[in-house]
């Protein structure tokens, strides 16, 4: 009813009278309780990477249902806007949280974008900024370099995973040459550079005819294949990606029906990375990746959060969306637990800094002193059957980055 | 040149695709003067009634463009007797409520399929790729474009040979002449809405299995589908083809050739030609 009601309110629509009316009265009746804490949680409801914001909406949820839906002892006021498919409806979205509903932390954001707008407006107001997706390179502003005091990552840097597939995919090719291509925007650029970089300071060769990798316009391209098969005309060795939502499923299945079907795909795990595996059914299998996560690992409290994920009616694997996004529930409920008295912005903030190592289903981690992000190790993956269904099977551990 | 022969067959494809759905478009517009923004959301549920019809069975997919087109010309329907009552008071209203139409249109299609990008389940023959000239080609996008050039043909047909063709070609010239040989243009518009809403929904029911269908669907065929008429020339059904054809080529060919400017090239190739174009496209009427 809430997605139903903040998409109403969005567009010229909220004049169809009876449908607002009956949204409006659905809203009115949950009052807010005074001691409740408020979080917002911003992920995309709308547009290409819909299914990832569900995903992440469904991690911070079974957190929050697990523990009674209380974090730290304390009653939890969730506000869900919707980030669509970028900082033109993001933004609006996060002032609306920020000003009208003061919740005092922000979490989830899909996109790098995003993310890179946000993070003045929750740093200017002094209320944390807990992402659990996308973490773009900073740009400075007016000069400076970012202030990010307020800003945490339960997720990855963007450009980690090509960082950390890069010496594998340069041991598989030995002398060949890597073709890159990826979307058109922030995510994609710095997806693609940490793969580019980091493979070609190890001696790589990019098939990519000017040295650079190819980018298609986001989130306009659907058809990929006159892309594919440019690419196929410089005979690369294997190929490196990162699509992620709608376009990784249109970009998988051109992917088997081009020219370029029989050369070994990488990629950043978000290609095969929850329900667009579905969709993409058998045309991934075989497609290698790499991520912070895979729903095969065997430790503990893995195994405890796919129990629960599945017991709450999930018929598809765990994402890392949806485990990066629980984890920044439990950072926020440890986080409160050592809050004293009444929670403020800057007394939050200062205890997310201090909830050390965290156990997580990807393996224990912690924030990274100055930059706030996990301390994590990556792995490789292989889209396979796993009984009935595919799964990105863990292959091996890769590296542990950001490397101290 | 190889390079270029599988994308080229791909914007052929594509273009004849584009045609179909801005054939209504550019019809509506001619003969019924009904400038139609609710063309896009007709597409779009034409494309969702198809993905979630479609089930990997041949039986499916015949009961799928059915659905789609039947659909469509319902919505087509549903706009003729809704601008019926704005005859005679401009564009400006006409479009002010098929925008509002499109908007209520499209927060329907995503409440009821939601926000995912939709595909059909093909026939395993469909959902295969065929060799053509040394290339992998996609069987689906095969029997697109072969419906495309039929369904192109018998329209073809249609408009140039029987007489309720001949109608719409002399309403779209001179509505007064067509009164005076007694037959009611206003019945016409409406045929020419119906037939324009059918042809929207059987084009997003042949798009979905390559394109998909979701959220961004209605504002990016509609846009193609003005970019169209407005370059082959409004009511003119020729026109439409030479320019659905020029712009699936951009869409393919132009964006691998030059990669840097693939998010402008359309549009800037629509203003280039609206800007040097001295004389209408063939079959255009003035």
């Amino acid at each position: 009813m809430t997605r139903l009601c903040c998409r109403l309110r969005r567009g010229l629509v909220s004049a169809t009278a009876a449908a607002a009316l009956l949204t409006a009265t659905a809203c009115a009746s949950t009052p807010a309780d005074p001691d409740a804490v408020r979080i917002g949680l911003l992920v995309s409801l709308s547009g290409t990477y819909a299914t990832v914001g569900q995903d992440m909406q469904a991690g911070f949820r079974l957190y929050l249902d697990s523990h009674g839906g209380q974090l730290g002892g304390r009653k939890i006021d969730l506000v869900v806007g919707d980030e669509g498919d970028g900082p033109a409806t993001a933004v609006p979205a996060a002032q609306k949280l920020l000003e009208r509903d003061r919740v005092l932390a922000l979490t989830g954001l899909v996109g790098g974008a995003t993310v890179d707008k946000v993070q003045v407006l929750t740093t200017a107001r002094k209320i944390p900024l807990l992402g659990a997706n996308a973490r773009p390179a900073f740009t400075s502003e007016g000069g400076k370099p970012r202030d990010l005091t307020y800003t945490w990552h339960t997720s990855y840097n963007s450009d980690e995973p090509g960082i950390a597939i890069a010496d594998h995919v340069k041991a598989q090719v030995g002398d060949g040459a890597v073709y890159a291509i990826g979307p058109d925007y922030q995510g994609g650029w710095d997806e693609l550079r940490g793969f580019t970089d980091t493979f070609t300071r190890l001696g790589g060769k990019l098939a990519n005819p000017d040295g650079k990798a190819l980018f298609t316009p986001f989130p306009a391209t659907e058809n990929f294949l006159p892309y594919l098969n440019k690419a196929a005309a410089t005979n690369p060795e294997a190929v490196y990606t990162f699509y992620a939502g709608a376009a990784a499923v249109a970009f998988v299945k051109q992917y088997a029906q081009s020219d370029l079907k029989d050369v070994p795909l990488y990629a950043a795990g978000f290609l095969t990375e929850g329900s667009v595996l579905t969709a993409q059914g058998p045309a991934a299998t075989g497609i290698r990746n790499v991520l912070n996560y895979s729903p095969t690992l065997s430790n503990a409290a893995n195994q405890a959060f796919i129990a629960a994920w599945s017991a709450a009616g999930n018929s598809n694997p765990p994402t890392t969306f949806a485990m990066a996004s629980y984890d920044a529930a439990a950072v926020l409920d440890r986080a409160l637990a050592a809050v004293a008295g009444n929670v403020t912005g800057p007394k939050l903030n200062e205890a997310i800094g201090k909830v050390g190592r965290v156990t997580s289903p990807r393996g224990d981690w912690q924030f990274e002193p100055t930059e706030h992000r996990p301390v994590q190790r990556w792995y490789l993956r292989e889209v396979r059957a796993d009984g009935p269904v595919l799964s990105n099977v863990l292959v091996q551990d890769l590296t542990t980055l950001p490397a101290t | 040149m190889d390079t270029y022969l599988i994308p080229g067959l791909d914007g052929i494809a594509y273009g004849l695709l584009l045609a179909i759905a801005a054939a209504g478009l550019t019809l509506a517009f001619g003969a019924g003067g009904v400038l139609n923004l609710a063309h896009g959301t007709l597409i779009a549920a034409g494309g969702y009634v198809a993905a979630t019809t479609s089930t990997g069975t041949w039986p499916s997919l015949a009961a799928a463009v059915t659905a789609a087109t039947a659909l469509g010309a319902a919505g087509g329907g549903v706009l003729a007797a809704a601008t019926a009552r704005l005859r005679g008071r401009g564009h400006l209203d006409q479009a002010l409520l098929t925008f509002g139409i499109a908007l209520i249109g499209a927060d329907l299609l995503t409440t009821v399929f939601g926000a995912d990008i939709r595909r059909p389940r093909l026939p395993a023959a469909l959902d295969t790729t065929l060799t053509i000239a040394g290339h992998p080609y996609p069987a689906d996008r095969l029997a697109a474009l072969t419906a495309a050039v039929i369904i192109t043909t018998i329209g073809y047909a249609v408009l140039h040979r029987t007489r309720a063709g001949r109608l719409i070609r002399a309403t779209v010239d001179d509505r007064h002449m067509v009164a005076g040989i007694g037959v009611d243009p206003r019945t016409v518009d409406t045929t020419v809405l119906i037939a324009s809403g059918a042809l929207a929904g059987l084009a997003g029911a042949l798009c979905t299995p390559i394109l998909g269908v979701g959220p961004a669907t209605a504002p990016t065929t509609l846009l193609l589908s003005l970019v169209i008429v407005v370059c082959g020339g409004l009511g003119s059904v020729p026109g439409a083809m030479v320019a659905a054809t020029g712009v699936g080529l951009i869409q393919t060919i132009g964006v691998i050739t030059i990669p840097a400017l693939a998010p402008y090239l359309l549009l800037g190739a629509m203003a280039l030609l609206l800007l040097t174009r001295r004389r209408p496209l063939p079959g255009m009427s003035g």
